[in-house]
């Protein structure tokens, strides 16, 4: 029998009132693995990112890691299960310092007596935030918020980092940076789910990808593939007619 | 024009007085800047504090003592409080007129139980003071100022440099961020509402040792504490503390240099000015 | 019930009420009564600010004192009869509320429990001020001088008839202003202040109007009340427990019924006397303060919340005939019907619009793309008034609307849809559509907006859900509703701001054919959006956005294969 999934998501659903966010989403993310989900905008893709961190409730459906259900534990227990998220806009606690909010991603049990070590980590990674660990984080330009947040979600030790649209708003120099960075530390072994507006950019870097379009999974595969389906074509540039 | 003597002992009594409204807006300041919650039951919850002080004093109970046995018990109210806030999804505005709605209640009790004959509480310590030079220095206001300091700066510091502290800043500023790192947002916010209506008891052990009680009087703090508390800022520790003891010498200097009477007017002009020109939601 | 109108049941009432003073009933019984008809008017005329449009006042004790004393000082230091010194009194506290009003209404940040703060800390300085000058001094003031007007045959009885003509009058101004447009609009700016601004209410103005309207009959009732009760002192008269129990009266009652606040000012009177009679006042207060905190937690919307009749009065519904639309007439020929030049804004330093440059022709679809983040939103925003802009002109036929306020773009014939819907929460469907209708740019009167609103109500296939709340309806009902609202002020041009995000394929094809209609029938339509076969399908013309500025612009499907084009929405792959 194949190795259960690091992350394994099966028919799941999330709905804000009447209105359905997510429909019978089955996905999966093995260990190590770097996938992306890519679509268009409204598709979804942030409630499923959502969903996954535990700041979404889902409806409908299982979602597990490492076979261990997360449907009815509280917000907080998923970090515990080694999950950490970059979410789309960032969201620093923009009042305290570069280090503070560094260190509060080393909050749960299990991460906090690593967290020198993991801070000397990320600031090996991102070196520029060395001089600014005592500056208010609401104060960084937004390529250096994304570093605080990526190191944020770093310190917490995951198995699997989740990263919600991250190119948003950025620079292409520094999108560019960006992403050699989550490479590599997939290189290293965590998995990554990434959601992504910049197709070209998430479909280099992804091993496997899929396409999310209204609230449920309309193809899966690999980039290349996908590349040459016309579904992504249509979706964004409104192409009519195959390729 | 008064003497130095005169202003001396008014500048003194402004401290004292400052660090009472300090004391009582710590609890308020802190729930409604980090809890989302307008806790107008605060001041009741304090009386009821200082009617329990002078209740265990009429056992023989030294108020120090009734302050251990009272700040636990309240810290249990405020967990209760918490509750019922998260329960009922009750929004901040609608947390003002519930916790009104509570004072009315905690002030009848106190009233039916004590009537609203003047209550003094019966200690050594109220009429205790200390002379140096032409001054004198009330103990009740000197261990006010004590405790309004200690607690201002344990939270202060609480806050700032302990993991705890932070992740509580942390959940009051995004709580759903938050609790996706590990944090435990509702745990926290019971602890939080815990310790503010603790204070809340302090404050009252203060009162009953500073002044003759009467149930009505509950009224009388709500404008200038919140005239404090939104000077200092919401949820800071120290701010209303410092805008409490401002006040208070603004206001105990205006009464020796004019009329005793136009001293509120100092703080709720304050307070007005600070709500039209605060730049952004305070 | 239904068929007779409320101004019929207030008449109706005062002759009743009037009647019972024939009866000589003893005048402790008077004097109660007079008591429950002085709080019906204190907390009905506050709700009519502070119920309708959602601005609790804690500062209604300032206005009941600025009345008090104004009657105090006339009656006494200037012997004028008792009577005359009414309308001074309401005169003295409208201009007090409506001084106050001007400088705080214009402030956003100061809505809610600021607002609430802000109104109790005025009280307080007007306390002192009262009780440090020559209006009191401090040791009170008597009116037991002051001869009472010879009205009935005992001075029980005239204070009961002045009472209850009181309590008639606030009633009525309290259910006419709840049936009117200003009502309406008061509703909306509880739901949803900027939203309502943008869809015409002059929101400013009639927050003054509803505050100047509430003090003055506050005041009114402050000199009757001071010649009552004959001694005020400045601790009684600007007490805290008003405006405590007026909040409490009106919620227990119901703040969105014209009738909410008097029945909880009765109930809590009675209440409050029947366990002062039975020799526990103080059990009494307990009770009422678990009865607000038991309304606060269970029945927010108050006793009479379920029966609160339709804010802006209700017309007759009248069948509506699915009628061809017709054509929005044309008017200044020649000049585009928008133009924008250089226009500018940012957020805390981030530029969200850098100079942008475009122009709308009369009659076009024009598209308006852009990856996410490029200022599609912020441009409708600065354009139909929701923002400021920071710098550029905004040309509306060629007169600048830049500097205008949002109520008045919408009268220029501007209306916009919302990205996310934000309907009016507690109005109906139908009362969400009639609202632009009323205060848009033809300012329909009542039976008219609501035939308009229930044509495109059919128009947008809602008209089976008319009486609905928008709660009710589900995301692709939400967006249609919002389409209904946009276009029921008959705009000149509409802005649609992503119409079509999380809708259905099927679904989307009904939104094309309806967007086409509408322009058919001579309507301009900016069209921002993502789904592209849409923008293909409809636009005549399109606008590419990218971090803030126009970077191409042309015919739709030459456009989207220009290489800048494409590399600004998938962006550039890197080897």
């Amino acid at each position: 029998m194949p190795n259960a999934p690091l992350l394994e998501a099966v028919g799941i659903g999330v709905a804000y009132g009447l209105a359905t966010a997510l429909r019978d989403v089955t996905m999966r993310i093995e260990a190590g693995e770097l996938v992306c989900v890519v679509g268009p905008n409204g598709a979804g893709k942030t409630t499923l990112i959502n969903a996954i961190a535990g700041l979404n409730r889902i409806n409908a459906g299982a979602l597990r890691i490492d076979g261990i259900d997360l449907a009815h534990l509280p917000a907080h227990a998923f970090c515990q299960h080694g999950i950490a998220v970059v979410p789309e806009g960032r969201h620093l606690f923009t009042s305290m310092t570069v280090r503070e909010n560094l260190e509060l991603g080393a909050y749960r049990a299990g991460a906090r007596k690593e967290r020198v070590r993991q801070l000397d980590r990320v600031l090996s990674i991102y070196p520029i935030l060395r001089e600014r660990l005592e500056t208010p984080s609401g104060r960084l330009s937004g390529g250096q918020q994304q570093m605080v947040a990526i190191g944020r979600a770093l310190m917490a030790q995951p198995r699997l980092l989740l990263l919600d649209e991250p190119s948003l708003g950025l620079a292409p120099t520094i999108v560019l940076d960006m992403f050699k960075v989550v490479r590599e530390v997939n290189r290293a072994g965590m998995a990554v789910l990434i959601v992504e507006q910049n197709v070209a950019m998430a479909l280099e870097v992804a091993t496997r990808a899929y396409v999310l379009e209204e609230g449920h999974i309309v193809a899966e595969g690999v980039p290349a593939d996908l590349l040459r389906q016309p579904h992504i074509r249509r979706a964004y540039l409104g192409e009519s007619g195959p390729d | 024009m008064p003497s130095a003597a005169l202003l001396g002992q008014s500048l003194l009594s402004g401290i004292f007085v400052g660090a009472l409204y300090g004391l009582l807006g710590l609890g308020l300041s802190l729930s409604w800047g980090m809890l989302r919650q307008i806790n107008l039951a605060h001041f009741a919850l304090a009386f009821l504090g200082a009617y329990l002080t002078y209740q265990l004093g009429l056992a023989g109970l030294d108020p120090f003592l009734s302050l251990l046995l009272i700040a636990p018990a309240f810290f249990l109210v405020g967990i209760a409080l918490h509750w019922i806030f998260d329960r009922f999804k009750v929004s901040p505005f609608n947390s003002l007129l519930l916790t009104f709605g509570l004072t009315v209640v905690v002030e009848s009790v106190i009233q039916g139980i004590w009537t609203a004959d003047f209550r003094r509480l019966d200690s050594p310590y109220t009429a205790l003071k200390f002379h140096i030079g032409n001054l004198y220095f009330p103990f009740a206001g000197l261990l006010t100022l004590l405790m309004a300091v200690a607690l201002s700066v344990a939270v202060w510091a609480l806050l700032r440099y302990t993991d705890l502290g932070k992740a509580m800043r942390a959940a009051a500023e995004d709580a759903p961020i938050a609790a996706a790192f590990g944090i435990d947002t509702v745990a926290l916010g019971r602890m939080l509402s815990g310790l503010c209506a603790a204070f809340a008891g302090v404050a009252g052990v203060a009162i009953a040792l500073t002044y003759t009680l009467a149930p009505s009087q509950i009224y009388s703090w709500i404008g200038v504490v919140f005239a404090a508390v939104m000077i200092g800022g919401l949820g800071k520790p120290l701010g209303p503390l410092l805008a409490g003891i401002a006040i208070g010498i603004s206001e105990a200097l205006t009464m020796a240099v004019t009329a005793p009477a136009w001293a509120p007017l100092v703080s709720f002009s304050l307070l007005i000015v600070v709500l039209l020109t605060r730049t952004r939601r305070v | 019930m239904r068929g007779v109108p409320a101004p019929v049941w207030i008449v109706l009432a005062t002759a009743a009420f009037g009647a019972l003073a024939l009866f000589h009933l003893p005048a402790f019984y008077e004097s109660f009564i007079y008591l429950c008809f002085f709080w019906v008017v204190l907390a009905t005329s506050w709700n009519i600010l502070s119920g309708y449009s959602g601005y609790f006042s804690f500062g209604h004790a300032a206005f009941f004192g600025a009345g008090a004393y104004t009657t105090a000082t006339l009656a006494n230091d200037f012997d004028l009869p008792f009577l005359w010194t009414l309308p001074a009194a309401a005169a003295v506290a409208a201009l007090l509320g409506v001084g106050i009003g001007a400088v705080v209404f214009r402030m956003p940040r100061l809505r809610g429990e600021l607002f609430a703060l802000l109104t109790l800390a005025v009280t307080f300085v007007l306390a002192t001020i009262v009780s440090n000058t020559r209006l009191d001094g401090g040791p009170g003031v008597y009116l037991s001088g002051v001869a009472i007007p010879r009205i009935a045959a005992s001075p029980s009885t005239t204070f009961y008839l002045m009472g209850l003509i009181g309590a008639a009058a606030t009633l009525w101004i309290a259910q006419a202003v709840h049936a009117s447009k200003l009502g309406l609009g008061l509703f909306a700016i509880h739901d949803d202040e900027d939203v309502a601004e943008v869809m015409g209410v002059p929101t400013f103005g009639y927050k003054i109007a509803a505050f100047a309207l509430s003090c003055g009959l506050a005041g009114m009732a402050g000199g009757v009340q001071a010649v009552f009760i004959s001694y005020l002192t400045t601790g009684e008269t600007f007490s805290i427990i008003l405006p405590l129990n007026v909040v409490l009266m009106s919620v227990l009652g119901g703040t969105r019924h014209w009738l909410g606040p008097a029945a909880g000012a009765v109930v809590v009177t009675i209440l409050l006397y029947a366990f002062t009679a039975g020799g526990h006042p103080v059990a009494g207060r307990a009770i009422v303060g678990l009865v607000l905190i038991a309304v606060i937690l269970l029945m927010p919307s108050g006793l009479l919340g379920r029966f609160a009749p339709r804010a802006g009065g209700r017309a007759r519904r009248r069948a509506v005939a699915r009628a061809a639309i017709e054509p929005i007439p044309a008017e200044v020929e020649g000049a585009p019907l928008l133009a924008v030049h250089g226009l500018a804004k940012s957020f805390s330093g981030l530029k969200a619009l850098d100079g942008v440059e475009l122009e709308v022709r009369r009659g076009e679809i024009l598209g308006l793309v852009g990856p996410n983040g490029s200022g599609k939103s912020t441009l409708v925003n600065v354009v139909s008034g929701h923002y400021a802009r920071d710098a550029g002109r905004i040309l509306c036929e060629g007169r600048d609307i830049g500097g205008l306020g949002a109520h008045r773009i919408a009268h220029a014939g501007i209306a916009r849809t919302y990205q996310i819907p934000r309907p009016f929460a507690h109005l109906t469907v139908l009362q969400n559509v009639a609202l632009p209708a009323r205060f848009g740019r033809l300012a329909m009167d009542r039976h008219r907006a609501e035939s308009e609103a229930m044509h495109w109500l059919a128009f947008t296939g809602l008209d089976s859900k008319a009486d609905a709340l928008p709660q009710d309806l589900n995301l692709h009902q939400r967006k249609f509703l919002e389409l209904a609202r946009a276009l029921a002020s008959r705009p000149r041009l509409l802005l649609l701001d992503e119409v079509l995000s999380g809708l259905s394929p099927t679904e989307i094809d009904h939104a094309i054919e309806t967007v086409r209609n509408i322009r058919d029938a001579g309507a301009t339509i900016v069209f921002i959006e993502h789904v592209m076969r849409a923008v293909m399908e409809l636009t005549d013309r399109i606008v590419v956005l990218d971090q803030g500025k126009v970077i191409a612009e042309g015919k739709p499907d030459e456009v989207m294969r220009r290489e800048h084009v494409v590399t600004a929405y998938l962006g550039r792959p890197h080897a």
